[in-house]
C-alpha cells in the first residue's frame, strides 16, 4: 500500500501534523482567494435577491424550480463520498480507506453544508425557514410531516448531525495528537478539543464500537437521505419526475459523483500537502475500480428510465422525452451521457486508471457531468408538464450561475479550513496499516 | 383538539383520521361549471379577477419571461391554418381539486383543503418553497418573484376585502373567498340559514357576458350548478390524474 | 503513586500488561497510539455497553418520531390532498429519520459516560504514548506493591520507568 516504503509510527506523525501546523504563503493566497469568490460570487448575488426578489434568479410560471434545486441536489449527491467511504468500507474492515477516510468525511460534511446553504438561497422568504423545524411556537402551528419536503428537512438534519459526530469522534485521537504536538493556545484549544484523551485501552475499545455504531446508523441514513431528495421530484405527478426508479437513481448517481469527488479531494492533498506516501498507487486502483462499476450501474439505470418511457407511451412523458433528447437542451444531455457513461469505460484499462493526471480529468468530468444530469431533470421535466398551451422554457439568470460558482468556492474554502484545524490523514488509522515494530526485525 | 374528549372517542377520531378522505362530506361543497360552447375567450373574467382580487401588476417586460399572474387564465387551442381556423378557448384556473398533489408536498401547511371544498392558500404562513407550483399540473399556481406595487392613483382601487401579497408567496383563484365569507355571514345573520343558491358570484363568473361560468354549492341538489354538472357534455380536465378537480367544464358542441 | 512503563516494542507491552494482571494488579491503563485488540483482551473488555445507548437511543427515537407526527397533525385538522390525517406512509419515513437521530445522539453520549470523557482531572500520560511509544500505567500502588510492580515491568523490557505522584 505504501508506495516509497513503510512509514515509521514517528514518521506518520510528523508527516500529517506538519501539514497542518506549518502553513506557507501559498495556502493564504489560495484561502483568500476563495473566501473572496465566495464572497462575491455567491454571498453579494445573493443579497441582491433577498431585496429584490426570487425574480432575479431566471425562473418562471414553469419552472418555478432551476438551478438552486439542482445545485443542491448535487451537493447532496456528493456528500455521499464520504459515507459510502468512511462506514461501509469500515464495515467491511477494507485497509486502503484508512488514509483517505477523513478527507472524505470532511467533503460530506462540508457538501451537505453548502446544499443547506441553497435551500435557504432557493425559498422565497428565508426569515421564515425555521418554520419547517418543529419548534413550539405560540401560534401551535406545526410543519406537514405528510410532506416529501419535511422528509427532506428530517433527513438532512439527521445527515449533518451524524456527520459531524461522525468525524469528530474519529478525530478525537487525532486531536490528541495535535495537543501534544502544540503549545500555547492552541494546546489549551485542542486539549479541549480531544476531551482529555490518553489512549487507553478502555477509550479506544469505546470508541472503536461506539464508531462502528455510527458507521451502522450513518449508512442506511445516506441511503434514505437521497431517496428521500429525490422523492421531492418522484411524488409529484410531472411527467418525467413521477418514475419509480428515481430514488436508485439519485442514490447511485450520488455516490458515483461522490466517489469521484474523493478522486479529485485526493489529487489535491498528495500535490499540495505532500501526502504521496499515505495515497498512493492501491487507492487509484480501487477507487477507479469503484467509479467503472458505479459508472455502469448508473447507465443501466438511465437505459431503464428511456426505455419505460418510451415504452409507455403516454403522450405527457414522451412530449418530456422528446424535449430531454431533442430539444434547446439536448447538447447538456447528451454531454452527460457522455461525461458520466462513456468516458469512465476509459478506466477499464490500466494505463488510465493508474494514472493521477489522467484520473483527475476524468473525476472532474463525470462531476461536471453529474452537475449536468441535476439540471437536466429540472430544466427539461418542468416547462414540459401537461397542458400544452402552458409549456414553457427556462434559462438561468446571471445570479444563479454566479451563484453556482460561488457554491464552489464556499466548499473549498470549508476545506482549506478544515486541513489546518483537523489532521486530513488519520494518524491512528494509517498506523494500524503499518507492520509493528518487532524486537527482532 | 382531540385530547379533552374520553378515551373511545379518541380511539374513534383516530381510527377516523387514519383513513383517506377524512372530510367525506364537505359543508359547502363550492363546484363551478364552464361551458366552453358559451365561452367567447373575451376574458372578461381575467380582467375581473384581476380587480377583486388585488392582482399585481406584471409588466410587458416581465410577463414576457413568463412570469405574469393571472389567477383565471385563457388557454387557445387552434386548428388549421387562416382562413379555416378552428379554435377553442379553456378559461384555466385553480380546479379546487378534492385530491390536489400541491397541498401534499407544503412543508408547512400553507396550503389545505378546508371544510368548503376549497383549496385554500393563506399567504402568512406561505415561505416561498414553491413545490405545490411544481406539483400542480394544471399550472394554476403563480409566484410572486418580486414585491409588486401600484403607481398613484391606481392603489385607490384595490379591493380592501383581500390582502396584498408580498414578494415570495405563492398565490391562486380562491374561489373568491373573500366573498363566499361574505355571504356565509350574511346568512348566520340572516336566522343561522343556509346560504343560498346565487348568494356567492365569484368576480369571474360575475364579468362573464354570455354566462359560460355557473357557481354554487354541490351539496344542494336544487342548486343551478348540481344541475348543470349532470349535463353529459360535461368532463373534468386531466381527469386521469385522479385529482378529482371542482370544476366540471362542458364540452364544446362542434357543428 | 502510579509507576508508568514505556516500551517500544508492542509485544514487550502486552507481556508485561499480562503478566501484571495474572500477578493481581487490577487499576492497569494500557496507553497505545493504536487501538491494539490484544490489549483490550488482556484487559479483560468483552462486548462495550455503548451498544446499550445505541439500542435504547434507536427505540426512543423510532417512539418519539412517529409520536410526534402523531400528535402535531391532531393539533389542527389540516387534510391535505386528500390524504388519512395519520398518514402511514409518510410518517415511517420520519420516524425512521428520527430513529437513526436519537441513536446516533444516545451513542455518543453513551461513548462519554462509558469512557469517561471528558477527564476533567489530570491523569498519568507521556507524549510518546500518543506517537509510538506502548505505557502501561499501575495506578493505586505503595511501597511493596509498587516494587513489585516496577519488578514486573522493568522484567518485561521496559525502555523508562517513572513515578508519578497521583492526585486524588
Amino acid at each position: 500500500m505504501f508506495d516509497q516504503g513503510q512509514p515509521s509510527y514517528a514518521d506518520v506523525n510528523k508527516d500529517v501534523l506538519s501539514s497542518m501546523l506549518e502553513t506557507g504563503p501559498r495556502y493564504w493566497v489560495l484561502l483568500g482567494t476563495t473566501m473572496s469568490v465566495a464572497v462575491i460570487c455567491f454571498f453579494m448575488p445573493w443579497v441582491y435577491q433577498l431585496f429584490v426578489g426570487i425574480g432575479a434568479a431566471g425562473m418562471n410560471r414553469n419552472a418555478v424550480w432551476g438551478t438552486y434545486i439542482s445545485n443542491f441536489i448535487f451537493w447532496i449527491g456528493l456528500s455521499h463520498s464520504g459515507t459510502l467511504l468512511s462506514a461501509v468500507l469500515h464495515i467491511t474492515n477494507s485497509q486502503w480507506r484508512k488514509s483517505i477516510y477523513r478527507s472524505a468525511e470532511a467533503m460530506t460534511l462540508f457538501s451537505l453544508m453548502t446544499a443547506a446553504l441553497f435551500i435557504m438561497v432557493h425559498v422565497g422568504r428565508v426569515w421564515f425557514v425555521h418554520w419547517t423545524f418543529p419548534i413550539p411556537n405560540p401560534m401551535g402551528l406545526w410543519p406537514n410531516f405528510r410532506s416529501p419536503l419535511m422528509f427532506d428537512v428530517m433527513a438532512i438534519t439527521t445527515y449533518l448531525t451524524a456527520s459531524s459526530i461522525f468525524i469528530y469522534m474519529g478525530s478525537v485521537p487525532d486531536f490528541a495528537a495535535v495537543r501534544d504536538a502544540s503549545t500555547g493556545l492552541r494546546r489549551r484549544l485542542y486539549t479541549i478539543f480531544s476531551f482529555g484523551w490518553r489512549g487507553t485501552a478502555k477509550e479506544w475499545h469505546t470508541l472503536g464500537w461506539a464508531y462502528t455504531f455510527f458507521a451502522v446508523f450513518v449508512i442506511p441514513l445516506a441511503v434514505s437521505v437521497h431517496s428521500i431528495v429525490s422523492w421531492d421530484f418522484a411524488l409529484s405527478i410531472v411527467p418525467g419526475l413521477h418514475h419509480t426508479i428515481f430514488a436508485p437513481y439519485f442514490v447511485c448517481g450520488a455516490i458515483y459523483s461522490g466517489t469521484a469527488g474523493i478522486v479529485t479531494v485526493m489529487y489535491c492533498l498528495r500535490k499540495f500537502l505532500g501526502f504521496e506516501k499515505y495515497i498512493g498507487q492501491v487507492h487509484l486502483d480501487n477507487l477507479g475500480k469503484l467509479l467503472i462499476a458505479l459508472s455502469l450501474i448508473w447507465s443501466y439505470i438511465n437505459i431503464l428510465e428511456l426505455f419505460s418511457t418510451w415504452y409507455g407511451g403516454t403522450s405527457f412523458e414522451i412530449e418530456a422525452l422528446k424535449f430531454r433528447l431533442t430539444g434547446f437542451y439536448a447538447p447538456l444531455y447528451w454531454e452527460m451521457i457522455l461525461f458520466c457513461a462513456f468516458v469512465p469505460l476509459l478506466m477499464l484499462f490500466k494505463k488510465f486508471r493508474l494514472s493521477w493526471n489522467k484520473m483527475l480529468v476524468i473525476s472532474i468530468l463525470i462531476n461536471i457531468g453529474m452537475l449536468t444530469e441535476r439540471f437536466i431533470i429540472v430544466a427539461t421535466s418542468l416547462p414540459r408538464k401537461f397542458l400544452p398551451n402552458a409549456f414553457g422554457f427556462y434559462f438561468p439568470s446571471w445570479v444563479e450561475i454566479s451563484i453556482t460558482i460561488g457554491s464552489f468556492a464556499i466548499f473549498a474554502t470549508l476545506f482549506l479550513i478544515f486541513i489546518k484545524w483537523v489532521p486530513a490523514v488519520s494518524i491512528y488509522e494509517v498506523k494500524e496499516t503499518l507492520k509493528p515494530l518487532r524486537r527482532d526485525a | 383538539m382531540i385530547w379533552s374528549n374520553d378515551l373511545s372517542t379518541f380511539v374513534e377520531k383516530l381510527k377516523a383520521y387514519s383513513k383517506p378522505g377524512y372530510y367525506d362530506e364537505f359543508d359547502y361543497h363550492w363546484t363551478m361549471t364552464i361551458d366552453l360552447d358559451r365561452c367567447t375567450g373575451c376574458e372578461a373574467c381575467v380582467v375581473a379577477c384581476q380587480a377583486e382580487n388585488n392582482l399585481p401588476i406584471v409588466g410587458e417586460k416581465r410577463i414576457a419571461r413568463n412570469r405574469e399572474i393571472k389567477w383565471i387564465r385563457i388557454e387557445r387551442y387552434w386548428e388549421g391554418d387562416f382562413p379555416d381556423v378552428k379554435m377553442g378557448f379553456i378559461p384555466m384556473l385553480c380546479q379546487q381539486c378534492d385530491d390536489a398533489p400541491c397541498e401534499t408536498v407544503c412543508p408547512v401547511f400553507a396550503t389545505y383543503h378546508n371544510q368548503d371544498g376549497l383549496n385554500t392558500q393563506i399567504y402568512n404562513r406561505c415561505i416561498g418553497t414553491r413545490s405545490c407550483a411544481i406539483y400542480c399540473p394544471y399550472e394554476v399556481r403563480y409566484f410572486n418573484w418580486f414585491t409588486y406595487t401600484w403607481d398613484e392613483p391606481l392603489e385607490q382601487q384595490l379591493n380592501p376585502d383581500v390582502s396584498v401579497r408580498e414578494k415570495g408567496v405563492m398565490e391562486k383563484c380562491t374561489f373568491c373567498i373573500q366573498r363566499i365569507r361574505i355571504a356565509k355571514d350574511k346568512a348566520k345573520d340572516d336566522d343561522q340559514r343556509r346560504v343560498r343558491d346565487g348568494e356567492v358570484v365569484p368576480a369571474c363568473v360575475q364579468g362573464c357576458p354570455t354566462e359560460a361560468m355557473v357557481f354554487g354549492d354541490s351539496n344542494d341538489p336544487e342548486a343551478k350548478v348540481s344541475k348543470m354538472m349532470k349535463n353529459p357534455r360535461g368532463y373534468a380536465v386531466l381527469e386521469e390524474l385522479n385529482t378529482t378537480p371542482s370544476i366540471v367544464y362542458l364540452k364544446k358542441a362542434h357543428a | 503513586m502510579a509507576i508508568m512503563g514505556t516500551f517500544v516494542f508492542e509485544e514487550d507491552f502486552l507481556a508485561a500488561a499480562e503478566n501484571l494482571k495474572s500477578s493481581g494488579f487490577d487499576n492497569i491503563s494500557l496507553l497505545s497510539p493504536l487501538p491494539l485488540e490484544e490489549a483490550q483482551e488482556v484487559l479483560g473488555l468483552g462486548k462495550s455497553p455503548v451498544r446499550r445507548f445505541s439500542l435504547a437511543g434507536a427505540m426512543i427515537g423510532g417512539a418519539a418520531g412517529f409520536a410526534m407526527c402523531v400528535a402535531t397533525a391532531l393539533v389542527f385538522i389540516l387534510p391535505t390532498g386528500g390524504r388519512a390525517i395519520i398518514a402511514l406512509p409518510s410518517y415511517l419515513v420520519i420516524t425512521y429519520e428520527m430513529t437513526i437521530l436519537l441513536g446516533v445522539l444516545f451513542t455518543l453520549l453513551g461513548f462519554h459516560i462509558i469512557s469517561g470523557l471528558p477527564a476533567w482531572h489530570d491523569e498519568p500520560y507521556t507524549e510518546s504514548a500518543g506517537i509510538d511509544r506502548f505505557v502501561v500505567v499501575v495506578e493505586g500502588t505503595d511501597g511493596e506493591q509498587a516494587a513489585r510492580a516496577e519488578a514486573i515491568i522493568r522484567g518485561a523490557g521496559a525502555e523508562e520507568i517513572q513515578h508519578v505522584e497521583e492526585k486524588s
